[in-house]
Formats: structure tokens, sequence, C-alpha cells
């Protein structure tokens, strides 16, 4: 009998740890959109910022991450996901629904404006990007925990 | 009986002229027409606004474990403001921490930093201040417990802290670097946070640049030094593009009361940028603490 209690308490520890690697929590698969976003941004930075070669096909694929994120994002922050994973959203999030909604809708606006702008050269992938990085800057002001 | 009264009367009279303000000697104002471009160049760098407010009128609470100060109003208004004071007098205020009645001020205003500025530059600003329009807002006092409640003895603190020798020799550093140390060290007042305070609130010299605790109580405040838990992997480069656009080098975006400071220091010219980042580069890397 004792030995069936471990093995319950045992499923009962390892079942949640195994779905937490999955990744099927809000926090996590938000986390992990963003992550593809700051990958993006950073592939353009480099190239705005004279560190990496100016390439019209990588610039391009990552002005469409953004906007393909922008689509999925704003679903990721449920009620009930304020907290836990380490997450970096604040509470504002929720408290301010309206106003993140806003900053979303401008995310989503920017990036696909970028995407139609289908930019051949820096100075049109900078005039493409440099609204997007704006939005990015504004959101992570208001909505996103820093420390 | 006597000899312990004439005693305690002696101790007493001595704390008194130990904790006296020391004002600024005037002629060390320049009488000249004040630069009105490099006015704004050092209410930016200095940040006037996030604490002052965009009217400059003040009013802003800071919670600390001394107390709790309000910013004063600073817009020129006659009585609300600073409209009646002199260059003399924010003179100073800035760079000795003292109040044109003779006070001391509390350090929750920078003066240890402003203390290295130089008094041209203090004229300049307050011709770039008097261009703002007077507020009428009555800031109430600070709420401070016993016994830092008693203001003369900040003079007991300044002894300890209120120190015009730069942090890094000039030695140290080229030309390019020095205006970048003055900006950081000076007028930046950028130790005022990143730097990590002692028990009365001092900053920690040892430490300089380390980052610590959040003043406002919440997060913590990166360590800018050369160091592996610090900027090491940011080139000059890279912190004067992170100060003019607010992006670090993996594309993240700065936060918290960064944000200000780093706007603020987006409308400086790049040079005055790059002039920071070499002095950064130039401090010594130090590990932060816990």
């Amino acid at each position: 009998m004792t030995r069936f209690n471990t093995f319950f308490a045992c499923l009962f520890l390892v079942v949640p740890a195994l779905t937490a690697v999955a990744g099927d929590s809000p926090q996590e698969q938000r986390k992990e959109l963003m992550e593809d976003v700051g990958g993006s941004a950073k592939k353009i930075g480099k190239m705005l910022k004279g560190e990496a070669e100016f390439d019209a096909a990588v610039a391009n694929a990552s002005l469409a991450v953004w906007a393909d994120a922008s689509k999925t994002f704003g679903d990721l922050f449920p009620e009930g996901s304020e907290s836990g994973y380490d997450t970096e959203a604040k509470g504002t999030i929720w408290s301010d629904r309206a106003g993140f909604e806003a900053e979303l809708a401008k995310f989503a606006e920017n990036a696909n404006a970028a995407v139609a702008a289908n930019p051949q050269d820096l100075e049109a992938l900078n005039a493409a990007a440099g609204p997007v990085f704006k939005v990015c800057k504004s959101c992570h002001e208001s909505y996103r925990i820093d420390d | 009986m006597k000899k312990a009264l004439a005693w305690i009367a002696i101790l007493c009279l001595v704390a008194w002229a130990l904790t006296r303000p020391h004002p600024l000697d005037p002629d060390r104002i320049p009488a000249r027409a004040p630069d009105l471009a490099n006015g704004e160049r050092i209410f930016l760098a200095g940040g006037c606004a996030s604490c002052h407010g965009d009217d400059l009128a003040g009013g802003l609470e800071m919670n600390t474990p001394f107390g709790t100060f309000r910013v004063p109003n600073i817009s020129p208004h006659p009585e609300a403001g600073i409209g009646r004071w002199n260059d003399l007098d924010l003179a100073n205020a800035m760079l000795r921490g003292v109040s044109p009645d003779g006070r001391h001020y509390y350090p929750a205003f920078p003066y240890t930093s402003y203390t290295r500025m130089e008094p041209g530059d203090i004229v300049d600003l307050r011709a770039y201040l008097d261009g703002f329009d007077g507020v009428d807002t009555r800031v109430g006092g600070h709420d401070i417990g016993f016994p830092w409640s008693l203001r003369r003895g900040i003079g007991l603190w300044k002894m300890l802290y209120l120190k015009q020798r730069p942090l890094i020799a000039a030695d140290a550093l080229d030309e390019h670097a020095r205006r970048g140390r003055y900006l950081v060290e000076a007028v930046g007042h950028c130790g005022e946070c990143h730097t990590p305070r002692g028990p009365l609130g001092g900053p920690d010299r040892d430490r300089w640049l380390a980052g610590g605790p959040s003043p406002d109580g919440e997060g913590r405040v990166p360590n800018i030094t050369p160091h592996e838990d610090g900027l090491s992997g940011w080139s000059a480069a890279d912190i004067a593009y992170y100060l003019k656009t607010g992006f670090t080098p993996d594309f993240d975006t700065v936060g918290g009361s960064m944000v200000e400071v780093q706007e603020n220091f987006a409308r400086l010219p790049e040079e005055d940028l790059e002039a920071v980042a070499a002095y950064l580069k130039a401090v010594r890397p130090v590990e932060s603490g816990d």
C-alpha cells in the first residue's frame, strides 16, 4: 500500500513537471513567441546598427516573423496567467486591458506595413522597422516588469 | 557638575561648528552671458525633469528608508518656485547642497554628484530654467523620521560624502572619456542609482557603478562597470547606441526609470553619448554584490 501511494505521489510530482517542459502554459508560449520577435529584432537591428551586412531576404523574413507573431500574441495573456513561470508580464496588462490592446494593434499595424513595404535597402528597412521598434519600447515600458 | 555642563556646552558648540553649511565663494560664478544651448544640454543630461516634472512644478514623493521626500517646485514662479534665485543661489543648491537661507538640503537632491559640476554650467542652466513658465504649485515639506529630521546633522553626512574629487583619476582617461566622466559622475549623477549605498545612505565609492538595490525599493539597478556582471559584453558603440535608441545589444528595450534617462540622453549630441561610453569602458570592473 505504501509503495502504491509512493507511486501516485511520484506521478503527481512528475506529470506537472513534464507538462511544464512541454511548454503549454500561456506564460511559456508567449515567452517563446517573444524570443522569436526578439531574435528578428536583433537581426534587423544589427543591420541598422552597421554590425551586419544588409540582406533583403533576411530582413524581410524577420519582418514577417513580427507580423506573424502579432496575429496570436494578444491571445496569450488570458485571465489566470498573471504570474508563474517567472513571467515578466506586468499586472497592468490585466488592469489596463484597453491600453495593452491598443499597443498590440499598433504592433500588428506597423509590422504588417513593414512587410508590405518590402524594403530592398538599408534606408527602406530603417523606415519600415522604426515604427515597430517604437512599439516594442513603449509597450515594454508600460506592460513589462523590468528589474 | 559645573564642569560637566561646561563640557556639554563645548561639545555642542563644536558640533554646531562642524555641521555648518559651506556656501560657495561668490567669485566662482563667472560673469558672462549665459549659453542657452548649453543650458539645455545640462538640463537634459541632469535629468531635472525626471524628478521635478516636465513643468518643473515638483510634487513627486520619494519613499526612502529615511522617510518621504517631496520634490520641490523649481519653476520660475517667484513664491512657489525659484523665480527669485540668482546664479549664486542655484550654484549653492547644486554644488554645496545649501539653500538661499543657508540651510542644508537633504541629499535626496543629488548634490553629492552635482558638486563636481562647473559653476559656468550652472549659470547656463539657470538661464534655461528661466525660460519655463512659473507654476503656482506649493509642495509640502518632507516627512522624515528622527534623528534624520535634524537638518543640521546633514553637515556631518556631508563631511563623509560631499567630495568634489572625481571617482576616476584624470590620468586614466583621455580627453573624450574625461568629458564622459563629467557627464556620468557630475551632471548625469548616474552613480546615485548605479552605485550601492552604505548604511548612512552614502555611495560606496569602492563599488562605483556596480549596481545594487533600486532606490525606490523595487528590483535592482544594473551593474554598468566593464565586469562580466555588468557591461563587459558591450562595446563602446553598443553603449552609445543604447543611449541613443533604448535598445541593448540583444535588441531588448530599456526599462524602468532608465527610460526617461535614455530619452533625455537621446537628445544630447552624439559626441556626449560616445564620451559616456568611453568613460564607462574605462572604469574599474567590479562584480555585483548581493
